[in-house]
């Protein structure tokens, strides 16, 4: 990450060398970094109900939706209208506001941010939906609010596929990126592992034991739930990632006595292998160009993680400053790796870059697993059992505290971030 | 004491008495056709064919299941060191005790299940559990047991034999059993 001396006056001179290029499509844009530069300071008014009850028990609703949206972006520090105590002493850039009108089944938000003091209109947009979906319009809001000013679209709008342990059961569930909207999306009371998302978020990969010989890779869709299978060979079919083009993906199998990765294409077949070592190697990840695939094995003793080329050549040892390394995945910045490291007390989460220096660590305290960047590379979200029970969370890589996804009560596992899915088209 | 091995063999014993009254049992020994579905963008996957259901094998001679259970309820669990499938001395005592079993009654066809312990992630634990259940196997296999009446399924940390989160806990969990097919 990039180094700041002053990132307050920084940001200040983009602000106004952005204002002062007419040729941007956006007249205030500045740039960040994840975790690097200071918070924008943004203030949400709450918005102004029109039509029945409904829409005034909505859209105050929708008021804090946008501003946990904004907020749970590593980018601004916010101040509710409604509760400004809570904030005191921050003096805001930017303050937004909006209409919501709710006329029958339909909702329509036209929002707008101002830029402070002298209230400046930086964006209006306006939205329309159905009125079961008010929340996708409020983070579509959150997103654009996200993009004018950085020039690179929120990810409010994505989801978070994970698992449920119920029991002896694993369940696949998917839920909005705030931790809102969970439903569970396999019910078949067997064994659901390792979720991730096709590159287009249209597709769920996932492992499951439904099938009766085993683990097998299954494909689902979110939308309809029904799952197909695409690998199920004698042994292991595990971990499957999509390659970044959507053409091809890598796995686990075991069909030749021990777990080697190989390369299928999307629908299951013409497997071709890229490991051959008497050593496990499992838990694949591509780079976001897909001509690197980052992996763990136990070659040298105990489990690290591996690069190679996607063809299989070319295989080295990511970090030596680490013993233990497990569940690598690659930034879709490209810039960072993310992975798991064993430590006396639990596991910690690191990062370093893709040539191995510049090791971090990132989280700490507890069992923190199964990492996966945010479609923006700006957040991680882990399974941790930092507060007792295992859960799901989502550090800034900033150092500051993760904050806990509320899954209600849910024991959760294995996240996987979506891409940055279809919004709600502005009118 | 193995509580595990007579859940497995009571599950077991379940099964086959479904599939005994006619219920289709999952044909766990024949590798799924190819893969029919379609991943890719814009395009709805289609189902590949489930496995074809057949009966339990019914030669003359055939176990019952219940006499089959009994047989796997009587064979060894084995135990291994932290993350490790080689085999140790007692393992391999075991695993001759198990081999006579199967000499002994040449129409037993097994699962050898491989399990972890609860510490490391889902994904490695799961390919430890494969290495575990096929050590076991090819063990099996040089003592002369015929390859094709032994599959194996790892269930990597999933289904511990002790809820524990000691030391003892994790040594009762990284472990092979058998159930009968």
């Amino acid at each position: 990450m990039r180094s700041r001396p002053a990132p307050a006056l920084l940001a200040l001179a983009l602000l106004t060398l952005a204002v002062l290029a007419s040729a941007q499509p956006s007249e205030v844009r500045i740039d960040l970094q994840s975790g690097a530069a200071e918070r924008l300071r943004i203030r949400c008014e709450s918005f102004t109900a029109a039509g029945d009850r409904t829409a005034r028990v909505t859209s105050v609703e929708a008021d804090e939706v946008l501003a946990a949206d904004l907020a749970h972006s590593p980018v601004f520090r916010v101040q509710r209208a409604w509760n400004e105590r809570a904030s005191a002493g921050l003096v805001p850039q930017f303050v937004t506001s909006g209409r919501w009108q709710v006329t029958g089944a339909t909702v329509r938000l036209t929002g707008e941010l101002r830029e402070l003091p002298g209230k400046q209109v930086v964006l209006t947009r306006t939205y329309r939906g159905a009125l079961t979906d008010w929340r996708r319009l409020v983070h579509q809001f959150a997103d654009d609010i996200v993009l004018q000013l950085t020039g690179e679209s929120g990810v409010a709008s994505s989801r978070i596929a994970y698992i449920v342990k119920q029991g002896r059961d694993k369940e696949l569930w998917v839920m909005d990126a705030d931790g809102h909207a969970a439903r569970a999306l396999t019910s078949d009371r067997s064994l659901a592992q390792s979720p991730s998302w096709a590159p287009d978020g249209s597709l769920l990969l996932f492992t499951s034991y439904r099938g009766g010989a085993g683990p097998q890779l299954w494909v689902m869709s979110p939308s309809d739930r029904r799952p197909f299978l695409v690998s199920g060979r004698p042994g292991l079919n595990t971990t499957g990632r999509y390659a970044p083009d959507g053409q091809s993906l890598v796995c686990t199998l075991s069909q030749d006595g021990n777990a080697e990765l190989y390369r299928l294409d999307a629908r299951g077949g013409s497997p071709r292998r890229l490991t051959n070592h008497r050593a496990i190697d499992t838990s694949p990840c591509w780079s976001p160009t897909g001509r690197e695939l980052a992996f763990t094995s136990d070659r040298s003793g105990t489990p690290q993680v591996y690069l190679m080329d996607s063809e299989g050549g070319n295989v080295r040892r990511l970090t030596y400053d680490v013993t233990y390394t497990d569940s690598p995945d690659w930034s879709p910045r490209g810039d960072r790796i993310v992975f798991v490291t064993r430590t006396d007390s639990g596991f910690d989460l690191y990062t370093c870059r893709p040539d191995g220096t510049g090791a971090q660590r990132v989280v700490a305290s507890g069992r923190n697993e199964n990492p996966r960047w945010s479609p923006d590379g700006r957040q991680v979200v882990f399974t941790s059992d930092r507060d007792g029970q295992e859960g799901l969370w989502i550090t800034d890589l900033d150092g500051s505290p993760p904050r806990k996804l509320d899954t209600g009560g849910r024991r959760a596992l294995s996240p996987a971030w979506s891409p940055r899915l279809p919004g709600v088209a502005a009118e | 004491m193995r509580p595990t091995i007579r859940l497995t063999a009571i599950a077991a014993c379940a099964v086959f008495a479904l599939a005994a009254a006619g219920c289709a049992k999952k044909a766990v020994q024949t590798p799924p056709p190819p893969p029919t579905s379609t991943p890719d963008a814009g395009t709805v996957p289609t189902p590949a064919p489930t496995t074809p259901a057949t009966p339990p094998a019914t030669t003359p001679g055939a176990l019952t299941p219940a006499e089959a259970a009994a047989l796997v309820r009587g064979m060894q669990t084995v135990y291994f060191a932290l993350d490790s499938w080689s085999l140790d001395d007692g393992a391999r005592a075991a695993l001759d005790a198990n081999a006579r079993v199967l000499r002994d009654n040449a129409s037993l066809s097994i699962t050898v299940e491989g399990h972890c312990d609860e510490r490391g992630t889902v994904e490695y634990n799961q390919a430890l559990g494969e290495k575990r259940a096929e050590a076991v196997k090819q063990y099996f296999a040089d003592a002369g047991i015929a390859m094709s009446r032994m599959v194996t399924v790892s269930y990597g940390k999933e289904r511990p034999s002790d809820e524990g989160h000691d030391d003892a806990a994790w040594a009762k969990n990284r472990r092979a059993e058998f159930s009968p097919r």
